[in-house]
């Protein structure tokens, strides 16, 4: 069995500070971490690697220095990597960088399954795993909590809805994301970060994927952001201190009043 | 016995009247005074230790903006025999900062300023109410940070750190507050204000009064003004969390990550099975804890990621080598946060099976916690309860915890709990070591400081005091009794 996982790397969201005249994010001197939502992606593969010693690899698109979340990868137990960077590749929407990812898929072949996270922290899109499905024609499943079994052609798994789970039988080769309940992921160890470290990663282009210019960057990119802004909270708050029990009575009324008013109780 | 000393002693001092209320009033401004408020008052009857018995409540709480102000409050304190408790940021564990007999607690939230950065000599100037993470914050702009850390560096403030000479989790390398402290002013019991060094590193002009102060536990002097050593900041850190089969091995890896590797970890913290069972279970943590009879926190830093993985890796293998379990890698903030985690949340763990537990911090020589450990199981079997012990491995300060067995009556509890203690500061006493390595003896340890100290070391203590507080208005009830 073969998997293969796309992962990305995201500021570390403890540190990062807006730029309050541009609405833009601060990227100087913040910490790169491997995508939080995508730990528990890579940590379903290594479930499923350890009851069918499926073989995973994990891919991304990014700068050079992506290289690094693909080593955290390979230190928790995936096999091997692959970075796709290029100057073409910047700039790419979720559109884009699904097709670039896709585009690798293809060229790694004869994989089962590919595993992505819901979402990353950073973009917060939720786009890119099943625009990889799509590229690719592939079934997708998104939002899965838990996998039942894993088969080469048959996957079956449960799947977080709005009012509560279903059980999928999904045919592979196929697409799935996970969310937070599928896995809870492990701490690199020692000897994995050792073999990341040994481990030479192929820095792949558009011209090892067979992927079409017209289909990267900004030219490939359909999203056009116009405006970053950050949201004003319009919430408010009514602090009410009685000072008697006659003003907390006459507190808790209010209380009750406004709770009726927005049909709460 | 000790009961019927204090009250002896209460019956020495006065009590705060309306008229030195509006004597305080005049010196601070009445915004500044609290006085016969209970409830605003209460929060200042006690530190961090849990135990009620402890508590007392001050008669007046003052807050003074600057030396001038808290001289003028001890010339007061002194003309009417009224005792003064210096308070920081209530962090403490050793009821240092506890009004033993009522009186007034200065705090020291309002001289709560950064004086100066001087990146040049490498110094900040401080006063004593600058919370300690703020002096971190403000360096780590021009790439310095402070090196004392205590874990409580949110919320406690440098004065009392400078004043219970502070340790924490960075001591194997970086030693404890002391270390760093060039100079300060303080105002003495009798109200002059003095200072001692400044921005200097080599000082021998007189006797080193900075380090007589330094730990001298809020009852030599308000310190007013501190100039603190800065440090190179490190940019790049990695924790290991090693998993060990038992105790024994965990232990005796202690000394021999330094030996062996040459290499001088920024933190070695020890957490036993017990502390690590309940605070992963409390996290509801994943970590495959079940199999680890101990586990090892180290962290290394530098500034060279070359380097450091170098030298995590080589400390990492050597433990390997030595009967370690697995060694897992945290060189990002996720991962950080989420081994130190283990570490940090053991005393709240604990609370929620026992909220009365006494958290003592023994100090023995590295080489010989390995020794410890059985002790404490043997105290453990008699006396029916649980004794997590976990800390500071790399500098040999270990908090060992009795917990009240929740089948216990707290009658039980309290009648216990000395009995424990004593053994276990006897048993650290034969093996070299002191009775607290950081948290202070304060009011809690008092009557065991006989486990450390001889008479003759304890009566030119007692000198020291008397010359400095000939009235003992400042702080008494504290160390020992006059």
């Amino acid at each position: 069995m073969k998997i293969i996982i796309p992962i990305k790397q995201v500021p570390e969201t403890g540190d990062v500070k807006m730029d309050s005249a541009t609405g833009t994010m601060k990227r100087d001197g913040v910490r790169s971490i491997v995508n939080p939502l995508d730990l528990y992606a890579i940590e379903t593969g290594l479930k499923i690697k350890e009851s069918t010693g499926a073989h995973i690899t994990v891919i991304t698109m990014g700068p050079p220095k992506a290289a690094e979340a693909l080593k955290e990868a390979v230190a928790m137990g995936c096999d091997d990597a692959m970075l796709l960077s290029d100057k073409s590749f910047a700039g790419s929407d979720t559109c884009a960088t699904s097709y670039v990812l896709a585009m690798a898929i293809k060229k790694i072949a004869d994989y089962n399954l590919v595993i992505c996270g819901e979402r990353a922290t950073d973009g917060d899109t939720g786009q890119v795993g099943p625009g990889i499905s799509a590229w690719l024609n592939l079934p997708v499943c998104t939002y899965i909590s838990k996998i039942i079994s894993a088969g080469e052609k048959i996957l079956t798994a449960e799947r977080l809805v709005e009012d509560g789970y279903e059980t999928l039988e999904i045919k592979g080769p196929c697409v799935i994301t996970v969310v937070k309940e599928a896995a809870s992921p492990r701490l690199p160890t020692l000897s994995g970060k050792i073999r990341a470290k040994k481990l030479t990663i192929p820095i792949l282009g558009p011209s090892d994927i067979n992927a079409h210019p017209e289909h990267l960057g900004l030219a490939g990119s359909p999203t056009k952001v116009v405006k970053i802004e950050t949201p004003k909270i319009t919430r408010n708050g009514e602090l009410i201190i009685p000072k008697s029990p006659e003003e907390m009575e006459a507190a808790a009324d209010k209380i009750i009043k406004y709770f009726h008013k927005l049909d709460i109780i | 016995m000790i009961k019927i000393l204090a009250e002896l002693n209460m019956n020495n001092y006065e009590k705060v009247t309306e008229n030195i209320y509006r004597e305080l009033i005049s010196i601070c401004g009445e915004k500044f005074v609290i006085y016969r408020d209970p409830e605003k008052l209460e929060p200042f009857s006690h530190d961090e230790v849990t135990d009620k018995s402890y508590h007392h409540m001050p008669e007046a709480v003052v807050r003074p903006a600057g030396a001038q102000e808290i001289a003028a409050i001890m010339k007061l304190a002194n003309k009417y025999k009224i005792p003064v408790t210096p308070r920081g940021g209530g962090s403490g564990l050793s009821l240092g900062a506890v009004p033993v007999f009522g009186g007034i607690v200065i705090f020291l939230d309002r001289m709560n300023r950064i004086l100066e950065i001087d990146s040049k000599n490498m110094v900040i100037t401080v006063e004593p109410g600058v919370i300690t993470n703020e002096i971190n914050e403000a360096a780590s702009g021009i790439g310095l940070f402070f090196a004392g850390y205590p874990m409580s560096l949110q919320s406690c403030f440098i004065g009392g750190n400078v004043a219970e000479n502070a340790g924490g989790g960075k001591a194997v390398k970086y030693g404890v507050t002391g270390r760093y402290i060039l100079g300060m002013e303080f105002v003495t019991p009798e109200g002059e204000i003095t200072c001692l060094g400044g921005k200097i590193v080599k000082n021998v002009t007189g006797y080193d009064l900075i380090n007589l102060m330094t730990g001298s536990e809020g009852t030599l002097g308000i310190i007013t003004k501190i100039y603190t050593k800065l440090m190179p900041k490190p940019t790049e850190i990695t924790d290991l969390l090693v998993l060990f089969k038992n105790a024994e091995d965990a232990i005796n890896m202690v000394p021999l990550i330094i030996t062996e590797s040459k290499i001088i970890p920024a933190a070695i913290e020890f957490i036993d099975r017990l502390s690590a069972h309940t605070s992963c279970r409390y996290l509801n943590e994943d970590i495959p804890y079940e199999k680890a009879g101990a586990m090892l926190l180290i962290e290394v830093d530098g500034t060279d990621k070359q380097k450091l993985e170098d030298d995590y890796e080589k400390i990492g293998s050597l433990c390997m080598k030595n009967g370690a379990i697995e060694v897992y890698v945290a060189d990002n903030f996720t991962t950080q946060e989420r081994i130190w985690n283990v570490r940090r949340n053991i005393a709240e763990a604990f609370m929620v099976i026992s909220p009365e537990q006494s958290l003592e911090d023994i100090t023995v020589p590295v080489a010989e916690i390995p020794k410890i450990i059985p002790e404490l199981e043997r105290l453990s079997a008699k006396y029916n309860i649980q004794i997590p012990c976990y800390g500071h491995a790399g500098d040999g300060n270990l908090h060992v915890t009795p917990v009240k067995n929740p089948a216990q009556t707290h009658e039980e509890w309290k009648n216990i709990l000395p009995s424990v203690l004593e053994e276990l500061y006897i048993e650290t006493g034969k093996l070299g070591g002191v009775i607290s390595g950081e948290h202070g003896i304060g009011y809690k340890r008092k009557k065991y400081l006989k486990y450390s100290l001889d008479d003759t070391a304890i009566d030119l203590m007692k000198r020291i005091k008397k010359s400095f507080d000939p009235n003992n208005i400042l702080n008494p009830g504290k160390i020992f009794d006059l």
